[in-house]
């Protein structure tokens, strides 16, 4: 185990920061995004983003909000929302008309009730996206999936040149943490915030 | 080409709660824009989820491809640029054009001291 040899001073100045994080864009293993707005075409306009936790879904969610035709809706459901339904009702207009494009992140925690509800009242948008953990009411419009090369490949677009890399650790990382991809940027903003240290049977930092 | 830029008046970044931030928005832009908007906000980052808030507003819909706006804002009360172990709060003024959402953004310090309040 060896700890970090650079530490940031400022919680913006770390290379894990949320602001950085955000300013990811989503990386695609196959078609991109013109693609992705052509398949979502041909299955109607309504589908879901399915992936696990960490895996870029909600990065693409707002690739497409800001990417589709019609007035963007965007509804975040929190991950401990008591009721789901009652915050998706409040974020979305009194009435959804064919201009509007709906986005609803998380939306895994909605019942079947829930769903029956949303999908009723968007059924007169333009579209109609949704993230999901696993398949479910909607098609599929894309699998989210994460690997140890992406995480490499991120981690090494956040960090700048002169900083230290990450040699054998991340592929400890990435299993440690199951393939959650913002869930190991926590533990890395830690690593160089020199608060923690990451362990590695094959040294580290 | 889409040129952006902001100034404030005496290129200051500091300001106190109750001051007026004032300054220039220009723009050139190669064809029409819906709008273009100045905005204050703050914004955190560090460990978690990013929060942010925009404080103040001035659009002006359909701008001609090239010109400018003087802007006056008044800073509200807070909350102070700071930076703790998690998370530092960061104010800044932007310039976005809609619907493309291209900006241009002026980082500033907010606070009773030109310096971000270290609260470690």
């Amino acid at each position: 185990m060896r700890s970090v040899a650079v530490a940031t001073r400022r919680p913006a100045d770390n290379p894990f920061a949320s602001h950085r994080i955000d300013g990811l864009v989503f990386r695609f293993n196959g078609p991109g995004l013109t693609a992705l707005h052509q398949r979502l075409e041909e299955l109607g306009g309504r589908s879901a983003i399915v992936g696990p936790k960490g895996s870029g879904k909600t990065t693409l969610l707002d690739e497409l909000t800001a990417t589709l035709p019609g007035k963007p809706i965007q509804v975040r459901i929190g991950a401990s929302d008591r009721n789901p339904w009652h915050t998706v009702r409040t974020q979305l207009p009194t009435s959804v008309i064919p201009d509007h494009a709906v986005f609803v992140d998380s939306a895994e925690q909605l019942g079947t009730i829930g769903w029956r509800l949303l999908l009723r009242a968007t059924r007169h948008a333009r579209s109609f996206v949704a993230t999901l953990h696993r398949p479910g009411p909607l098609p599929t419009l894309i699998e989210c999936r994460t690997d140890h090369a992406l995480l490499r490949k991120l981690v090494e677009e956040l960090l700048p040149e002169d900083w230290p890399v990450l040699a054998p650790g991340l592929e400890e990382l990435f299993e440690r943490h199951e393939g959650n991809i913002r869930s190991c940027f926590r533990e890395l903003y830690d690593v160089y915030a020199g608060r923690a240290t990451l362990s590695s049977s094959q040294g580290g930092l | 080409m889409t040129i952006l830029t902001l100034q404030t008046t005496d290129g200051g970044s500091w300001f106190k709660p109750g001051e007026l931030i004032e300054g220039r928005a220009s723009w050139h832009f190669d064809g029409k824009v819906e709008a273009i908007e100045v905005r204050l906000f703050w914004y955190t980052s560090g460990k978690g989820t990013r929060d942010v808030e925009i404080v103040h507003v001035l659009r002006t819909d359909s701008p001609n491809t090239s010109g400018h706006r003087d802007f006056s804002i008044r800073v509200p009360d807070g909350p102070y640029s700071f930076s703790g172990k998690l998370i530092t709060l960061a104010w800044a003024i932007e310039l976005v054009a809609l619907p493309e959402g291209e900006t241009e953004r002026l980082d500033l310090r907010i606070g009773p001291q030109p310096v971000e309040v270290d609260i470690r």
